[in-house]
């Protein structure tokens, strides 16, 4: 991955993106929320759909790092980086769902799978 | 580290006491400093990783964090620029993803509003709302004073964000440095963490299923036309998932 290239390379036109593109699309739903306030029923069917579709956004983004990665990620098999998120959301589970837990189960699988193949 | 009382009254809640504005702020600063925070503050340093990795500037990766305060928005604009996506339909996956804030906002600000409340205030106050802050703010914001409120939730929330910016910046500059396992380690830190909260948070049967179609689509709709795939994967996949919900609610 070279990164960036053409127009949006330089670093005033990064933040350029990530005001209009990146900044203006996210806040506005802040904005709405306080505009609606109280009138907002967390429970219709609207908030339900609403709530899916941001779930299954973001495993659609875990899916895309893990199948796309980045850097020094490159190296590492996908099985392995499978089997690194899967043990971190299984240590999560078993260790009384500790977040902070279940993320370092994860990243000693990972490392210690990294070591054993020899990458880096 | 678990073992962390995290559940308990935070001490310095604990007895009410009455500071001014400014004191306020200072404990709402101080209350940063908690597993929570150091959970964010640990997933900043995987963004930063992320940054550095793709070639995205330091600059507009602080920027982001300051002015989005949403990592999985802030995931898909530095990963999305990277492998080219058009900017209409990046702009269409981060507006999808946050659509989850305004619930989150709807519940944290009746606890902010103060006597004398306006609309400015109240939007400056739901900038910093995203999930740390909708967790914490539920469980500290009750044992502060209404008119303490505002100044404290500032405090937390600008807090965390200040964290997450000293995050991002070691991330970014560590990357490169560390041997191989460990410049490994702070990639995939985003991916793990994602997973763990999204397991967490799930509760009914759509949570699940979204969480498999999204997974799932993904791969399949990679290369669909005009960078689209966020939005095929995340919308559509939210969709079913929803809609496979209410036919298995209807059908038990």
């Amino acid at each position: 991955m070279s990164g960036l290239t053409g127009v949006f390379s330089g670093e005033l036109g990064a933040a350029l993106l990530v005001i209009l593109v990146g900044f203006l699309p996210n806040e506005i739903w802040r904005v709405v929320g306080v505009l609606v306030g109280r009138s907002l029923d967390e429970d219709s069917a609207w908030m339900r759909w609403v709530r899916a579709v941001a779930t299954a956004l973001i495993a659609a983004v875990v899916a895309r790092l893990l199948l796309t990665p980045s850097g020094a990620l490159v190296a590492v098999p996908l099985w392995l980086r499978l089997a690194a998120v899967g043990s971190g959301v299984a240590g999560f589970a078993v260790l009384r769902r500790s977040v902070l837990g279940g993320v370092l189960l994860g990243e000693v699988v990972l490392v210690a799978g990294a070591w054993w193949l020899g990458i880096g | 580290m678990s073992a962390l009382p995290n559940i308990s009254l935070p001490p310095d809640l604990a007895a009410p006491v009455r500071h001014s504005r400014l004191g306020w702020f200072a404990a709402g600063l101080r209350a940063c400093v908690s597993v929570p925070g150091l959970v964010l503050f640990a997933t900043y340093v995987g963004f930063g990783g992320l940054i550095s990795g793709v070639g995205f500037p330091l600059s507009a990766g602080l920027l982001s964090t300051v002015l989005m305060w949403a990592l999985p928005a802030q995931v898909i604009l530095v990963s999305g620029l990277a492998a080219g996506t058009s900017l209409p339909a990046l702009a269409l996956a981060i507006c999808l993803s946050g659509v989850r804030l305004t619930p989150m906002v709807v519940a944290v600000l009746p606890l902010l509003r103060g006597r004398r409340s306006n609309v400015f205030k109240e939007l400056f106050c739901a900038h910093f709302v995203a999930v740390t802050m909708w967790v914490e703010g539920q469980r500290r914001l009750p044992l502060v004073p209404v008119e303490g409120r505002p100044a404290y939730a500032v405090g937390l929330g600008g807090g965390l964000i200040a964290m997450s910016a000293c995050g991002v910046g070691v991330g970014y500059f560590v990357t490169d440095s560390l041997p191989g396992p460990l410049a490994v380690a702070l990639l995939l830190l985003t991916p793990i963490s994602f997973s763990i909260l999204m397991v967490r948070n799930a509760s009914v049967p759509a949570d699940w299923l979204a969480l498999v179609f999204g997974f799932v689509l993904a791969p399949l709709v990679a290369d669909s036309a005009g960078g689209l795939d966020l939005f095929w994967a995340g919308g559509g996949g939210g969709t079913l998932a929803f809609l496979a919900a209410r036919l298995l609610g209807r059908a038990a």
